[in-house]
């Protein structure tokens, strides 16, 4: 009798272990899995290859000088029903900004900050400390030039039973000095699927 | 009986003679101009089907670079959607630099393209960096 009750089970650990999902890696270079309602790694990749490519050939980034911009990265703004890390997106822009080799960006101020960078300047007055060591005062460069910008979405029920989400990316580069807007775009991607399916995680 | 069908034909040809072509930069679709000897609800469903049969899709004629004052590489690519359907697809360009080698980059990613049916496209593509001289350019279905 207990051997068989053993057998049945290992039979239908078995059997368990055969229906189970298997975890199989992205490959996120060419990627051919179905679109989802909500904003996956592909539409973040689309959103700021385009953004890049719309603010380069604009030439905002392009100094009269020859020098390089000093850019900070502003507030992006998540006004959709995810969870939304916006340096997804941002970080991504950002490297291809520096990689242009036009600006450089800056971490002692906006949401790009640095807290390391206060601190450290904290420790001149610190015994432990060598004062030759510790960053000057008035050594950090202010910014030129920001981004800002926001991302965005619209649900739109389309019929009985599906929907249609839309997704904004706008993002805007400003002067610091003059206020003045060098470069904006905006950036739409759009869904349409089961009204059963979720566009908020 | 004869004499009906030498008029009928005698009328397609009379009107298709008398067929004035529209301004060759302003692309009026189907069922939008006009219809023509060549394109009329008779002919129309043959010449889909005809056209589906022998394959037609996108075709690139020309694919053209130059240095925007920025500095940086711009890439215009012309083509032709030769099929009678919207055709929507993916591609992806990768730059090269002087040495021929693959520029890393975040914005060679797969990106959507669609084109209407029997008309131009084009896909504009800037380099992120300066160093790019060359690219080249892949197309996959749009899944």
């Amino acid at each position: 009798m207990k051997a068989k009750v053993l057998y049945l089970i290992t039979m239908v650990c078995i059997l368990a272990a055969g229906c189970a999902q298997e975890t199989t890696m992205i490959d996120t270079m060419h990627d051919e899995g179905k679109a989802v309602m909500a904003l996956d790694y592909r539409d973040f990749d689309m959103a700021a290859s385009k953004m890049v490519q719309s603010m380069l050939a604009s030439g905002a980034l392009k100094k009269a000088d020859g020098g390089r911009y000093v850019v900070a990265t502003g507030r992006i703004v998540n006004d959709t029903t995810q969870r939304i890390d916006t340096d997804q997106l941002m970080v991504k822009i950002e490297t291809e900004i520096l990689n242009s080799g036009q600006a450089v960006m800056t971490s002692a101020i906006g949401s790009g900050s640095d807290e390391l960078l206060h601190e450290t300047r904290e420790l001149r007055d610190s015994e432990e400390f060598d004062p030759n060591t510790a960053a000057k005062r008035q050594t950090l460069i202010a910014p030129e030039l920001t981004i800002s910008g926001k991302i965005f979405q619209r649900s739109i029920r389309y019929d009985r039973n599906t929907q249609q989400i839309e997704y904004y990316f706008q993002l805007k580069l400003s002067d610091v000095k003059s206020g003045l807007r060098f470069w904006q775009d905006e950036t739409l991607i759009g869904k349409r699927g089961s009204n059963r399916s979720v566009s908020w995680q | 009986m004869k004499k009906l069908e030498i008029i009928l034909v005698g009328l397609i040809v009379f009107a298709s003679g008398c067929y004035k072509h529209d301004e060759p930069k302003v692309h009026l679709r189907e069922e939008v101009g006009s219809d023509t000897a060549g394109s009329n609800i008779v002919t129309r469903p043959v010449t889909h089907a005809f056209s589906a049969l022998i394959g037609e899709g996108i075709e690139v004629n020309q694919a053209v670079t130059r240095r925007n004052d920025a500095g940086f590489l711009e890439l215009y690519v012309n083509g032709r959607n030769e099929s009678y359907n919207t055709r929507r697809f993916r591609y992806r360009i990768e730059w090269l630099d002087a040495d021929g080698i693959v520029i890393e980059t975040k914005t060679s990613v797969w990106l959507p393209m669609s084109a209407m049916g029997k008309s131009p496209f084009t896909i504009k593509a800037v380099a992120p960096r300066p160093q790019a001289v060359d690219f080249r350019m892949d197309t996959r279905k749009w899944e």
